[in-house]
């Protein structure tokens, strides 16, 4: 089946999301559509799929225009979509969720389970994929969802699949057996069109790549015709940049003293951890997520209780003091958590730029706020952090995520506090946020700031630390100089226990 | 008092009396629970319910006329909750609060237009439900009593229960509306209209309320009378969060209610203060809460 999108553009407001797109998907071929967070690819798919309906364009199917009212037009038309996030029902069974708006009926309207059970055995069958048809979603892992995503759409019969960001939540390994079922579907003369922000992927398993920018299509080229480099130096409309340098320089004094701190953790006490930060460091917390990181930022930023040791910034003990005053005494926090953390996200952009300055002379005129203060200021940090957004007044949802995540960045940042905790700063977000957000650390880092990263990237806990801590089982189980931080012996401290290291 | 009053014939005869409404009442407000569709408006439309039938029913002549209307008036109370609610986004709270005050108001009002009388409406027009006498089942002893004779909407009742158990496992509109209350964007994203579902749910709610309705104005009496669904809209919603819209628990616990209501009823005969044997219901309620969810903790934990 040739489907073809041509001229297709979609207007949000006074925002132009995709400009003028025409992307064209043939049999036994796979796509990949590749692009920033934001740059329009969701949203070009979503019109494909009928849940957009673009201001101008046309979608076509081997020729003939179609016209969709919604999605059903499109599945019925033999389009399968595997969105980002999954839209399973967990209490229901595989076979449930599967049949879910195709349901096989008798003439009463009752299921008709067995047929439905047959037909997936022969799609197993054919692709070697399956799940137990009677398992719960809430007792699969992420791998056999993406796979009950993907027997949906093989259920209704789909020639085009379409795969928004089909790895985000795999291991390497998980995403290499996914590439193998698409590599079958490929060999059997399915289109593929594959969503992704991940270059190495494009290269691995891709036969066409269509570049987007700022909701423009840049280039579409066979993937033989094209590189890697020049596939980044499309999506960042310019040079790939410059690998991060950082000078070496002294430390100041101690800002940040951890002593001794114990927090609750999961069923288990986390720490006794002991750790300082001075000025003009970062000390990276290299470790596997559920590790403690959570607890050990939240009791240092004061979301919660200590059960022992203590911790002071500046000389001043944190002891009984609430997130504001912790704050107040000279600390910013970017969270892991962007969208219940860090952000309001039914709020306008100006609100959630102001958060935690509301109570300054700035932003407040006696019981009210200074409205006016807060949309300039919104406009300062959307001008000085590049945030794409339709303006101070739009809401925060209608952000993309790297985008969010510069807001909250620029917020804090701009605060100039002492010190700075940033927890996965770069969490799901697009490798030009990536760097800029790398980039603002070192330079905070530069103008003597103290800056406590935790990250369950090593890659970024490498790149960008002076000192690297290995938490394992909510304690610290090394630390490594920059100098000689060596991947192999992280990893190793990061997952076993036999080769911890004794720290004083 | 004792056991003997538990077995007394005519204590049995009354239990079915009392549970009917609040069983048909709470499985529509089971479906809507399932659909994500917050309806706590089962008051207002029991009450539309039980005048509607006595208007079918003094009208038309006929009960099964009575329940048509009852029905009818359960659904327009259903679809006047989507217009509101799904339609034009109101928050369901609100909406069921202004259905519920509607619907006291306007069954008064019409008393007063239609059959020009206040406070209660009787004649001997009005056909109401007589008891199904079941030979067999006549003979049994306890069950016999208590099942036997009944109208037939306290058997429609239980056959509901079992049928909506069934409904939400296997039928297809029973999976989609499981989906619209777990995952709507699921259902989007398969290219059904969550709220298409969701309005079938108000309307399926509206016939059983409205049929809850007729129970008590054309089966338990002959006759209506203001206000008369007198909190069993709301024992019926307790019923539906106490056991998140399942039909089985939505029947022991509706089987419960019937019980201690009966049961009330029952011992003010016996010297008790009203103002006491009118909390049982309530204490029930609670006692079974907190039953509930000890019940919960200790599987979870």
């Amino acid at each position: 089946m040739q489907v073809d999108l041509s001229g297709v553009t979609v207007r949000f407001g006074t925002l132009t999301a995709v400009d003028n797109v025409s992307l064209h998907f043939s049999p036994g071929e796979i796509h990949a559509v590749v692009g920033e967070n934001g740059a329009g690819k969701s949203t070009v798919m979503n019109v494909l799929f009928g849940l957009i309906k673009p201001a101008v364009g046309t979608i076509a199917i081997d020729g003939a225009e179609m016209q969709w009212r919604n999605p059903q037009d499109a599945i019925a038309r033999g389009l399968g979509m595997v969105h980002q996030h999954f839209m399973l029902q967990d209490s229901m069974s595989v076979l449930e969720n599967i049949v879910l708006c195709s349901e096989p009926v008798s003439n009463l309207g009752f299921v008709k389970f067995n047929t439905a059970r047959a037909r997936l055995r022969e799609i197993a069958e054919t692709y070697g994929i399956g799940v137990n048809p009677e398992k719960r979603i809430a007792d699969l892992s992420v791998t056999e969802r993406q796979i009950v995503e993907i027997l949906k759409v093989l259920y209704r019969d789909a020639a085009l699949l379409i795969l928004d960001e089909p790895t985000a939540v795999l291991t390497p390994q998980e995403a290499a057996s996914l590439f193998q079922i698409l590599r079958n579907f490929r060999a059997s003369g399915k289109s593929i069109a594959l969503i992704t922000h991940k270059l190495d992927e494009v290269m691995e398993i891709a036969d066409r790549v269509s570049v987007m920018r700022a909701g423009k299509l840049i280039s579409t080229k066979p993937i033989g015709e094209t590189s890697k480099a020049e596939i980044a130096r499309g999506i960042i409309g310019g040079e790939l940049p410059a690998s991060l340098t950082r000078a070496t320089q002294a430390v100041g004094e101690v800002v940040l003293a951890v002593d001794g701190l114990q927090a609750r953790g999961v069923g288990k006490t986390v720490g006794p951890v002991s750790f300082d930060v001075r000025r003009g460091e970062i000390v990276g917390i290299a470790g596997i997520s559920g590790n403690g990181q959570t607890q050990i930022i939240e009791a240092l930023v004061g979301l919660r209780a200590t059960t022992g040791g203590q911790a002071s910034l500046l000389g001043h003990t944190l002891r009984g003091l609430d997130v504001g005053a912790r704050r107040a005494l000279g600390m910013s926090y970017i969270p892991a958590d962007r969208q219940r953390v860090g952000l309001a996200l039914e709020a306008k952009v100006s609100e959630n730029a102001a958060i935690g300055r509301e109570g300054t002379k700035a932003f407040r005129n006696w019981l009210f706020i200074k409205r006016a203060a807060m949309t300039s200021f919104a406009r300062e940090l959307i001008e000085s952090y590049h945030i794409k957004v339709a303006g101070p007044n739009a809401r925060t949802s209608s952000m993309s995520g790297g985008n969010k995540q510069k807001l909250i960045v620029g917020r804090e940042l701009s605060r100039g506090t002492p010190l700075i905790i940033a927890e996965n700063p770069t969490w799901g977000v697009d490798i030009g946020a990536i760097d800029f957000i790398h980039r603002e650390l070192i330079r905070m880092r530069d103008a003597g700031h103290a800056i406590l990263l935790v990250s369950t990237e090593l890659d970024e806990v490498l790149a960008l630390s002076d000192r690297i801590l290995v938490l394992y089982e909510n304690q610290i189980a090394g630390e490594f100089a920059a100098a000689d931080a060596d991947r192999l012996a992280i990893g190793e401290l990061m997952t076993s226990r036999s080769k911890v290291v004794q720290v004083a | 008092m004792g056991i003997d009053l538990v077995l007394d014939p005519a204590f049995l005869q009354s239990v079915p009396r009392f549970l009917t409404p609040i069983l048909l009442a709470a499985l529509g407000g089971a479906i809507c629970e399932r659909a994500g569709v917050f309806n706590i408006a089962l008051e207002g439309f029991i009450l539309v319910g039980a005048f509607c039938a006595v208007l079918g029913s003094y009208f038309m002549g006929s009960e099964w006329w009575g329940a048509v209307a009852a029905m009818a008036g359960g659904v327009g109370m259903g679809l006047l909750f989507a217009e509101f609610s799904l339609r034009r986004k109101g928050d369901a709270i609100v909406v069921s609060i202004a259905l519920n005050l509607f619907a006291a108001g306007l069954t008064v009002y019409l008393l007063r237009t239609i059959f020009g009388v206040s406070g209660a409406f009787r004649d001997s027009g009005i056909k109401g439900f007589s008891g199904i006498d079941i030979p067999l089942l006549r003979d049994i002893p306890v069950l016999g009593p208590l099942l036997n004779g009944q109208s037939i909407l306290f058997y429609f009742a239980v056959f509901a229960a079992l049928a909506l158990q069934l409904f939400f496992a296997r039928h297809r509109l029973g999976l989609r509306l499981r989906a619209a209350g777990e995952n709507p964007a699921g259902l989007s994203a398969g290219g059904v209209d969550p709220q298409r579902v969701q309005l079938w749910a108000l309307v399926l709610c509206g016939a059983l309320c409205g049929l809850a309705g007729a129970q008590l104005s054309i089966a338990n009496v002959n006759l209506f009378v203001e206000n008369m669904s007198a909190g069993r809209g709301w024992i019926a919603v307790v019923a539906v969060l106490l056991t998140r819209g399942r039909p089985l628990y939505v029947l022991f616990i509706a089987v419960l209610f019937g019980f201690v209501d009966s049961l009330s009823f029952r011992i003010q005969g016996f010297g008790l203060p009203q103002q006491f044997t009118d909390v049982m219901p309530y204490l029930a309620t609670l006692i079974a809460l907190i039953v509930l969810s000890a019940w919960h903790k200790s599987k979870t934990a």
